[in-house]
C-alpha cells in the first residue's frame, strides 16, 4: 500500500482515462455536460425546489416539517438512487488512491453490486413499508389566517398539481415568473418536475435499447453466417416500421404510464444499436487478440462481452446520448399529441400542447419555455454525445 | 522413439473451407507426431496450410467457412477432434497454448497485461485474484521482462513489439502447457529481437518441458532449433526429417529447392536460386503431384501429372511423398506403372 501513488503513476492512462482527457479539452463538452449534470440535480431535489408544502411551520407553536412528511415513496426511491450513484463515484475515486490496481476490476465489481443490491433492496422496502399519506393541509391559507407562523417555504411555493382558477393563464409576473398555466398551475414548477419525466424517459428507454442491441448485435456479429442473415433481415424489417407511428398505436393501447412509454420507445430503438455492435464484431471478430483470448481457452461469455464489447462500444455510447435526446423529443412529441403521461403529472411537451388555450388565445411563455428547455436538453446530449465521438474515435487521438 | 514419448498425433488431417467459388482444400492428408519435450517445425510458403494445421490442433478453425473434414488428432490419449466444446476449453490455454504471428494486436488494447495474464491463470487454475497476479509477475520475470512488479500494470500500448511478444509468451505458459504452438513468432520482429525470442523458447521448453509446434518460413530457423521437420507445400507435407539430415540430404525436390534459394556464407553468388512458377491456388490445384509444373526434374513423367503420391517412409526415419525419390515405389508399383504408362 506505500508504493500505491508510485504505482498508480507508473500504471499509465487507461482506456477510460484517455477518452476522458479528450473529452475535457473542448469548453463546449464540458459546459453541457455540466448542465446536464445540473439538470440531473434539479431533477433529484424537484420537490425542495418547488413544493406547496413549506419545509419548516409553527402551528400552535410546534415546529413542524410538512416537506418531509408530503414525500412520496418514489421521491425516497430517487434521493436513494441518486445518494448510491454518488457513492460509488466517490468509491471510484477512493479506489484509485486505496486499492492495488491489480484487484481494483474486481474490488469494482464488488461494490457495484453491493450498492445496487441495497438501493434495488430499499426501494422494495420502500414500497412495501412506506406510509401512504396525504397531506390536503393548505398551509398557505393557515398562515394568512393567522393559525401558524415562522414558515419558510421552497423557492417556488407551488405544487406542480396545484389549480387555482383566479390566476389561471396569467403571463408572467413577480408571482409566477414564468407564468400559469390553463389551470392556473406555476410553469416553473411544473417545468422543473417535468425534467424529472424527460431525464428517466431518456435513460431507461436508452438503457433497454442498448442492451437490447448489445446483445443481439453482438451475438450476430459474432457468429456471422446464417445467424447474421436471418438476424440482419430482421433487423431491417424492425427498421422499415416507421418507429414513432408504432408507438402511437401501442400508446393508444395501454394505458398511459410513464413506464409503458419508456418500454415502448425502447424496444422500437433498438436497431441501430446491433447495427453498430455488429458490425464492430465483424470487424473484431478476426483480430488477432480474440484469437488469441480463444487459444487461451477462455468461455464465450468472457470473449463476447469482456474482450470483444469494450473494443466495440464506443458508436453505442455516442449514439446512446443521442439516443437520449431522441427519447425526450419523442416523449414529448407523444404528450404534446396527447398520448403522453397523465395530468396532472407535468411533462414538457404536455406542457408544450397548452400553448394555445382553448379560449383560442395563444400563450407564449407556455410555449416558449416548455420549448426551450426541450431545445436545449437536446442539444446538450447532442453536443456531448458529438464530443464523445470525438474523443472515442482513436483516429483524433495523438499517440500516447 | 517408443510411444509413450509421443504427446500428440495427427493422422490423415484434412481441411476444406467452402466459398462461392467452391470448396478450398486448405489440407489434405496430413500426418505426424510431436514427441515430448522436442520441438517440431512446419514449414513452408504462405498459404500452404501450416497455420490451418496449426489451428485445427487447438480447433479454432472458424466454421464457417472451415471445417475439419477428416483425421484425427490425438493428444496423449484423447482425440481432440471428438472433445466437446467444452471439454476443449479446459485443454486451450492449459495444455495446449499458442502464441501468434503479430505481437502488435495480440493483445487485448483495453486491459493491462497483469490482466490478460491473469485471467486465464484464474480460469484453469482456479486461484484468487491475488494469487492469479502473483502468478502473473511470476511468468513476466520468466520470459525475460524487467521489472515484471511494474510491467504489469501496463498496457500493450506502453510496451514495444519485442516486449509484446515476451508478454503473449508469458500468456500461452503461464499455465504450464505440455504443448506450445508458435505460428510465426518471430516474422513480425526485428533480426536481433528474433533471437531472443527464440533462445527465450528454448529455455522455457527445457524448463518446463514442453513440446513446441514451430510454423515458419524461415529455414534458418529450424536449421538451428528444431528437432524434427515437416516441409508443407500446397496443402500437403512434402517430407518428414529430422533436422540434420533434412539439411544435409533433402528428398523431395521442393525442399530441394528451398534449401538451394538460401543464401550461404562462403559461396559467391550474384542471383540466388529460385523456384520457378507460384504455389498454385487452393481452388485451382493441379491434378497429380501437386509440384509437378514447378518440378525442375521436369514433369514428363506420367505419373507425376496424374496420380498424387502420398507421405511414406523412404529411409528408416526419412518420409517423402514423390514419385521420384529412391525407395519411394513399391515393386508392384514399378511392375504397374511400367505396364500402364509403357516407358
Amino acid at each position: 500500500m506505500v508504493n500505491l501513488k508510485k504505482k498508480n503513476q507508473q500504471l499509465g492512462l487507461s482506456y477510460g482515462e484517455l477518452v476522458w482527457r479528450e473529452f475535457k479539452k473542448s469548453r463546449v463538452n464540458i459546459i453541457f455536460l455540466i448542465f446536464i449534470i445540473f439538470l440531473f440535480c434539479l431533477a433529484v431535489f424537484a420537490p425542495f425546489l418547488a413544493n406547496d408544502k413549506p419545509f419548516v411551520i409553527r402551528i400552535d407553536g410546534q415546529l413542524r416539517f410538512p416537506i418531509f412528511k408530503s414525500l412520496t415513496v418514489s421521491n425516497y426511491s430517487v434521493f436513494l438512487a441518486a445518494a448510491a450513484g454518488l457513492i460509488q463515484l466517490l468509491l471510484i475515486y477512493r479506489n484509485r488512491k486505496r486499492i492495488d490496481p491489480s484487484i481494483r476490476g474486481a474490488v469494482l465489481f464488488r461494490q457495484i453490486v453491493v450498492i445496487a443490491t441495497i438501493v434495488a433492496a430499499g426501494i422494495i422496502l420502500l414500497f412495501i413499508f412506506f406510509p401512504r399519506r396525504l397531506d390536503a393541509t393548505d398551509y398557505k391559507s393557515m398562515l394568512a389566517s393567522g393559525g401558524a407562523t415562522d414558515a419558510v417555504f421552497a423557492p417556488i411555493p407551488y405544487g406542480y398539481a396545484r389549480t387555482d382558477l383566479e390566476v389561471r393563464e396569467e403571463p408572467p409576473s413577480r408571482r409566477h415568473w414564468l407564468g400559469t398555466d390553463d389551470v392556473g398551475a406555476d410553469v416553473l414548477c411544473r417545468l422543473i418536475h417535468g425534467s424529472r419525466i424527460s431525464l428517466s424517459v431518456g435513460f431507461v428507454a436508452v438503457g433497454i435499447s442498448s442492451i437490447i442491441g448489445v446483445f443481439i448485435g453482438s451475438v450476430l456479429g459474432y457468429f456471422g453466417g446464417k445467424v447474421d442473415f436471418i438476424g440482419m433481415r430482421f433487423v431491417e424489417i424492425m427498421m422499415a416500421i416507421p418507429s414513432f407511428f408504432l408507438i402511437i398505436t401501442i400508446v393508444a393501447f395501454f394505458p398511459r404510464s410513464l413506464f409503458n412509454i419508456m418500454i415502448i420507445i425502447g424496444i422500437t430503438s433498438w436497431t441501430q444499436n446491433a447495427r453498430f455492435i455488429r458490425a464492430e464484431f465483424l470487424k473484431l471478430r478476426n483480430q488477432d487478440f480474440v484469437q488469441a483470448a480463444l487459444s487461451l481457452g477462455l468461455p464465450l461469455r468472457s470473449i463476447l462481452f469482456r474482450h470483444m464489447l469494450p473494443n466495440a462500444i464506443a458508436p453505442v455510447l455516442v449514439n446512446a446520448t443521442f439516443g437520449i435526446a431522441g427519447a425526450i423529443f419523442i416523449e414529448a412529441a407523444l404528450s404534446f399529441l396527447g398520448f403522453g403521461v397523465a395530468p396532472p403529472t407535468p411533462s414538457w411537451g404536455q406542457m408544450l400542447s397548452l400553448g394555445v388555450s382553448t379560449t383560442g388565445r395563444f400563450l407564449w411563455w407556455l410555449t416558449v419555455f416548455p420549448g426551450l428547455a426541450i431545445f436545449l436538453i437536446v442539444l446538450a446530449y447532442n453536443l456531448v454525445g458529438e464530443g464523445l465521438r470525438d474523443a472515442l474515435d482513436p483516429r483524433l487521438r495523438r499517440a500516447v | 522413439m517408443s510411444e509413450n514419448d509421443v504427446l500428440v498425433s495427427i493422422k490423415n488431417l484434412g481441411v476444406s473451407f467452402y466459398s462461392e467459388d467452391g470448396i478450398a482444400k486448405a489440407v489434405q492428408d496430413v500426418s505426424f507426431s510431436i514427441s515430448k519435450g522436442k520441438t517440431f517445425a512446419l514449414v513452408g510458403e504462405s498459404g500452404c496450410g501450416k497455420s490451418v494445421t496449426a489451428l485445427s490442433i487447438m480447433k479454432l478453425i472458424p466454421f464457417p467457412p472451415g471445417e475439419i473434414v477428416s483425421g484425427s488428432i490425438y493428444f496423449k490419449d484423447k482425440n481432440l477432434l471428438e472433445l466437446s466444446p467444452k471439454r476443449m476449453r479446459t485443454i486451450r490455454g492449459n495444455k495446449i497454448a499458442m502464441i501468434f504471428q503479430e505481437p502488435m494486436t495480440s493483445l487485448n488494447p483495453v486491459y493491462s497485461i497483469g490482466d490478460q495474464i491473469a485471467e486465464a491463470i484464474m480460469l484453469h487454475q482456479h486461484k484468487t485474484d491475488e494469487q492469479a497476479w502473483a502468478d502473473s509477475v511470476g511468468v513476466l520475470k520468466q520470459v525475460g521482462i524487467s521489472d515484471p512488479e511494474r510491467r504489469v500494470y501496463e498496457y500493450p500500448h506502453q510496451l514495444s513489439g519485442g516486449m509484446r511478444q515476451r508478454v503473449m509468451i508469458a500468456m500461452a505458459i503461464s499455465c504450464r502447457p505440455e504443448l506450445l504452438i508458435a505460428d510465426e513468432p518471430t516474422t513480425a520482429l526485428d533480426v536481433t529481437i528474433q533471437m531472443q525470442i527464440l533462445d527465450l523458447l528454448d529455455e522455457l521448453q527445457e524448463q518446463n518441458d514442453m513440446s513446441i509446434l514451430l510454423i515458419t518460413h524461415d529455414l534458418g530457423i529450424v536449421a538451428e532449433r528444431a528437432h524434427k521437420v515437416a516441409v508443407m507445400y500446397a496443402s500437403r507435407i512434402v517430407e518428414i526429417a529430422g533436422c540434420r539430415a533434412l539439411f544435409d540430404e533433402a528428398l523431395h525436390p521442393y525442399t530441394q529447392g528451398l534449401l538451394k534459394s538460401l543464401p550461404r556464407l562462403g559461396v559467391n553468388k550474384k542471383r540466388l536460386d529460385t523456384i520457378p512458377g507460384s504455389v498454385p491456388e487452393p481452388l485451382h490445384f493441379p491434378e497429380g503431384c501437386k509440384f509437378h509444373p514447378r518440378c525442375p526434374l521436369g514433369n514428363k513423367d506420367n505419373r507425376c501429372r496424374s496420380v498424387e503420391p502420398d507421405l511414406r517412409e523412404v529411409k528408416p526415419g526419412r518420409f517423402a511423398a514423390c514419385w521420384r525419390v529412391q525407395g519411394y515405389q513399391t515393386e508392384k508399383e514399378r511392375l504397374e506403372y511400367g505396364t500402364k504408362f509403357g516407358k
